[in-house]
C-alpha cells in the first residue's frame, strides 16, 4: 500500500497546475451563472427568455421549454451543467489524468520507473483508478462549489435547498467515474496520448450528440441510451435533490466495467 | 536447484516475436551470482528485448527467464525485489526535483538508499543539483541521476542498459570504479554498452547477439584467445604464396612484398612457417574486445571475420 500511495501522490502531481486551472475554471464558470440569471432580471424572465427559443437550441443547452419555468433558479442553473464548456472542462480533467499517467508514462518510458521495482502493474493501475477517482470527486465538488459561492455574493443562496447540491454532486460523480473508467480502458490499451484523447474526446461527442438528436429527433430517441449523457441529470438534482436510482448504477456499472477491463489489458500487454 | 542456488539471471530458449517479427530467438543464458557480464549487440540485435523480458515488460513468446529463481513474467515482483535497472534518463520525471525522484525511487525500492552519499560523490553530483527539477538537468546529469536512482539501494543484481551514455571520461572511469566497488561487494551486473573498451575494461564474461540470437558466451579472454587476429608481413621480394596452405591461417589481401593473413587458433604452424619464409618484418597487434566485436558483424569480405572454430562451441545458437 505504501507503493500505491507514492504512485498515487507522483500521479497527481504531474499535471498538478494544469488540473488546479481547470477546476478553478470550473467553479468560475458556475459562479458566473447566478449573476448572469440576475442580469437578466432574475430567473422568471430567463425562462421567459429561453421558451422563446427555438427547439433545437433549447436542446443544446439541454433546457427542455418546460423545464425552466417549472424549476425555476434550479433549473436554469442546472443549464451550467449541461453546458458544452462544463463538459469539455470537466471531462479533460478525467481524461487528461488518465491519458497523462498510463498511456503518457508508457510513451515516455517513465513506467519503467516503477515497474522495474518490486511494484506489480495491479498496483500501478490502482493508483491510476485512485488519482481517478479524486479527480472527479474534486471536479465533481467545485461546480456545485463554484454555484454556492455565486449565490452567496448575490444574498440569494436560501433559494435553493443546499441539500440538492449533494445529489448534483453525486450525479456528476457517477458520469465523471463512468468516463474516467473507460478512459483508464482506453489508455491501458493504447501507448500515447494523443490517440487516447482523440478516441475519448470523439466517443463522448458522439454520445453527446446523441443525446441532442434523442431531444428534438424522435428517430434518435431509441439510441439515447447508449449515450452516457442520458443518465446524468443535474436539472433534478437541483431542483428536487434526488437523483434517480437507475442513473448512478448504470454510470457506476460502466465505470466499473472499464476500470476492470483496463486493468485485465494493462496486466497482460506488452510495454512499449 | 533451490533460489539460493539460483543464477542471478537464467533464461532457457527465451523466444520474443512482435507479429511476424522476431526479435530473440531461443537464446539460452545463465548469468551466476556475483559476475560482472557484459551483453554486447548491435542495435536491433536483441538487446534490449532480452533486457525488457528479464524487467517483465513484455511477455516471453516461448522458452522462460527467471531472475534469483523467480519467472520475470509470472513472479515478477518477487524477480524485482533485489534488482537495480537503469532507466533512460529521458524517461525521468522533468517536473521532479533529482532529490524527490531519488526519494520516490527509494521508496518504490522499499529498501534504504544507503550508497546514495557514495554515489552523490562518486559521480560528482551535488546538493545544489539535487534542488534543481530536471527539465533544467544536462543529458550527463540526468545520466547520472538515473544511476543513482538504480544503485543507491545497493541492489543484489544490477541491470544497466547503457550506462555511460551521456557521461563524459572523468565520469566514465568514476562508475567504473564504483562498478568495480560492487563486484568486489559481490553484487552482480550485467550491463549492454557500445563502448567495447569499458565493457573490456570492466567485464569478465560477454554476451554476443546477433539478430536476436546468442552468437558467442566466453570469458573476454577466451573469446580473444579464440579469435582471429589480423597479422601483416613484410617479405624481402614478393609474397610468397605458400601461406593459404597453413592450418588456421587465411590469405586476406596480397600487395607486392605484404601479406595480410587472418591467423586463428595455435599460432605454431604460422610462426614456423614465418621463420622459413624470409619475412623481414610482421605486424600482429593483440586481440581486443573491439576486433573480435567487429569480427561477428564485419561482413564476410571483412579481414577479421571469424571462421566457425574461433566461435566457441556450445554457446553457438
Amino acid at each position: 500500500m505504501n507503493a500505491v500511495g507514492a504512485l498515487t501522490g507522483r500521479a497527481l502531481a504531474r499535471g498538478l497546475a494544469g488540473l488546479i486551472a481547470l477546476l478553478g475554471g470550473i467553479a468560475l464558470f458556475e459562479a458566473i451563472q447566478p449573476v448572469v440569471i440576475e442580469s437578466f432580471g432574475g430567473a422568471e424572465v430567463m425562462a421567459a427568455l429561453i421558451q422563446r427559443l427555438p427547439p433545437a437550441l433549447q436542446a443544446f443547452a439541454r433546457s427542455r421549454p418546460e423545464f425552466a419555468a417549472v424549476n425555476g433558479l434550479p433549473g436554469l442553473l442546472s443549464v451550467g451543467f449541461t453546458h458544452p464548456l462544463y463538459l469539455v472542462l470537466a471531462i479533460s480533467a478525467v481524461v487528461g489524468f488518465t491519458a497523462r499517467t498510463l498511456a503518457g508514462e508508457m510513451e515516455s518510458g517513465a513506467i519503467q520507473i516503477p515497474l522495474s521495482r518490486p511494484v506489480s502493474r495491479p498496483a500501478v493501475y490502482l493508483s491510476r483508478v485512485l488519482g481517478m477517482t479524486l479527480i472527479a470527486g474534486a471536479v465533481a465538488a467545485v461546480g456545485p462549489l463554484g454555484t454556492i459561492a455565486g449565490l452567496q455574493y448575490l444574498g440569494i443562496l436560501d433559494h435553493i435547498d443546499q441539500a440538492n447540491f449533494i445529489a448534483l454532486f453525486v450525479g456528476s460523480l457517477a458520469l465523471l467515474w463512468a468516463i474516467g473508467g473507460l478512459a483508464l480502458l482506453g489508455s491501458a490499451a493504447v501507448s500515447t496520448t494523443g490517440r487516447i484523447v482523440g478516441w475519448a474526446l470523439a466517443l463522448l461527442t458522439v454520445m453527446y450528440f446523441v443525446d441532442y438528436f434523442a431531444a428534438i429527433w424522435s428517430v434518435a430517441k431509441t439510441l439515447r441510451p447508449l449515450s452516457l449523457f442520458a443518465y446524468y441529470d443535474p436539472t433534478d438534482a437541483l431542483a428536487h435533490g434526488t437523483v434517480a436510482p437507475r442513473n448512478p448504477i448504470v454510470l457506476v456499472a460502466v465505470g466499473v466495467a472499464g476500470t476492470i477491463a483496463g486493468l485485465v489489458v494493462f496486466v497482460r500487454r506488452d510495454l512499449p | 536447484m533451490s533460489l539460493a542456488d539460483a543464477p542471478a539471471i537464467a533464461t532457457d530458449d527465451l523466444t520474443k516475436r512482435f507479429g511476424s517479427v522476431s526479435a530473440l530467438s531461443q537464446l539460452t543464458l545463465h548469468v551466476p551470482t556475483g559476475a560482472i557480464y557484459g551483453f554486447l549487440g548491435p542495435n536491433g540485435a536483441g538487446k534490449t528485448t532480452t533486457i525488457r523480458l528479464l524487467l517483465g515488460f513484455v511477455k516471453p513468446t516461448s522458452g522462460s527467464c527467471r531472475l534469483f529463481g523467480h519467472d520475470c513474467w509470472a513472479d515478477g515482483v518477487a524477480a524485482r525485489r533485489n534488482l537495480g535497472y537503469l532507466v533512460e534518463a529521458e524517461a525521468l520525471f522533468p517536473d521532479m526535483r533529482g532529490a524527490a525522484l531519488l526519494d520516490y525511487t527509494a521508496r518504490l525500492s522499499g529498501r534504504s538508499p544507503v550508497l546514495r552519499e557514495k554515489l552523490l560523490d562518486a559521480l560528482e553530483l551535488s546538493g545544489a543539483a539535487l534542488n534543481r527539477k530536471l527539465r533544467s538537468y544536462s543529458k550527463g546529469m540526468k545520466q547520472k541521476l538515473a544511476l543513482i536512482a538504480a544503485m543507491q539501494h545497493d541492489p543484489a543484481l544490477l541491470i544497466l542498459d547503457e550506462p555511460t551514455d551521456g557521461l563524459d571520461p572523468l565520469m566514465r572511469r568514476n562508475f567504473e570504479e564504483v562498478l568495480r566497488d560492487l563486484h568486489g561487494h559481490g553484487r552482480t551486473i550485467f550491463m549492454s554498452s557500445h563502448d567495447l573498451a569499458e565493457v573490456e575494461r570492466v567485464c569478465e564474461r560477454v554476451a554476443i547477439v546477433r539478430d536476436g540470437r546468442l552468437v558467442a558466451e566466453s570469458s573476454i579472454e577466451d573469446l580473444k584467445r579464440s579469435h582471429q587476429r589480423t597479422a601483416t608481413v613484410r617479405f624481402n621480394g614478393p609474397a610468397p604464396t605458400s601461406f593459404a596452405e597453413i592450418p588456421g591461417v587465411r590469405v586476406l589481401a596480397r600487395e607486392g612484398d605484404r601479406l595480410r593473413l587472418a591467423v586463428g587458433g595455435d599460432l605454431g604452424p604460422f610462426l614456423r612457417a614465418l621463420a622459413a619464409s624470409g619475412a623481414i618484418d610482421l605486424e600482429l597487434p593483440p586481440p581486443s574486445l573491439d576486433d573480435m566485436f567487429m569480427g561477428y558483424y564485419a561482413p564476410a569480405s571483412s579481414t577479421t571475420a571469424p571462421t566457425t572454430e574461433a566461435i566457441p562451441t556450445g554457446t553457438r545458437r
